[in-house]
């Protein structure tokens, strides 16, 4: 119960940023609103995931990164939210400038973002790595098109 | 119409878990410098099998003086698909990696590169990054012969 409500305003509060259009207002060629969005919003959600499954091998041993108590695997539940979520937030005129490709791409994030929740909420550690490396494509995909050094 | 037929693909890729993925890092010239090749030989300390990129860490000792390199790799799936696993590069296996040094070249705070292939002690060598990084075309990446 304590993990819904904490999560259902975690959500409230993204969902007050999605549908708010003041922060991100977009001139015509200016995409540093985009990058901000990258940077403070998409980066550390898809890291969250990234960084909760893997492993790491040492002289000493193989160490899991699997989330060690509920509320490591809340951070990760907010991290796949937000990718899901920012699916909308991407798609929206200002900053799709209604480009179908581009449409199209973010919608995988809400993909992908479901279903890296569905295996935090199962805390299925497997397929969060496997749902992770599929982010990473979806991430790829977009930024090969789009993205500029 | 070509924009709707690449989207399908994708979607389908992606949706369907295929196996084929998009190889591709945009990174790699805002990381790495294609001028400043590099030759790491030394024996394998830690292995971090992590998405997006799986991390190889090198301790390299020369002239009395250890140096401990972080290599990048490509995904931990691409290394597998190569032949790269958890069982085949492990701690204490001595390695010879032919990569690229990140921009600063200072090894500050740390040594970073990017790794092309790596070369084990029977002499076989595996391609270790991914494919459309941006990386120079050098030979190590066995598609780009295609």
């Amino acid at each position: 119960m304590i993990l819904f409500s904490r999560l259902t305003g975690k959500i409230g509060l993204l969902a007050i940023l999605l549908f708010t259009n003041l922060p991100v207002v977009l001139a015509e060629d200016d995409h540093s609103e985009i990058h901000d969005l990258m940077a403070h919003l998409l980066d550390p959600a898809a890291e969250a995931i990234w960084d909760s499954a893997g492993f790491v091998i040492t002289e000493e041993g193989e160490f899991s990164l699997e989330p060690k108590n509920q509320e490591e695997w809340d951070k990760v539940l907010y991290g796949a939210k937000v990718i899901s979520e920012s699916a909308f937030l991407l798609s929206r005129p200002q900053i799709s400038k209604n480009r179908e490709e581009w449409i199209a791409v973010s919608g995988l994030l809400k993909v992908v973002g479901d279903k890296a929740f569905e295996a935090a909420e199962q805390q299925d550690v497997e397929e969060l790595f496997r749902v992770g490396a599929e982010l990473y494509q979806v991430c790829v995909a977009c930024h090969q098109t789009y993205m500029t050094d | 119409m070509k924009n709707t037929l690449k989207i399908i693909a994708i979607s389908f890729t992606l949706l369907l878990g295929a196996s084929t993925y998009i190889n591709a890092h945009h990174a790699f010239t805002a990381e790495f410098d294609p001028n400043a090749p590099i030759n790491i030989t030394g024996k394998v300390i830690k292995v971090e099998w992590i998405n997006p990129h799986a991390w190889v860490h090198v301790e390299v000792k020369e002239a009395g003086k250890t140096t401990v390199w972080m290599v990048e790799g490509g995904t931990p799936n691409t290394l597998i698909r190569n032949g790269i696993n958890k069982k085949t590069i492990t701690p204490g296996t001595v390695i010879v990696v032919r990569g690229y040094q990140s921009k600063g070249k200072l090894c500050l705070p740390r040594c970073i590169a990017n790794g092309r292939d790596v070369t084990f002690p029977d002499g076989s060598k595996v391609f270790m990054g991914s494919s459309g990084t941006g990386a120079p075309r050098d030979g190590s990446d066995p598609r780009e012969r295609r």
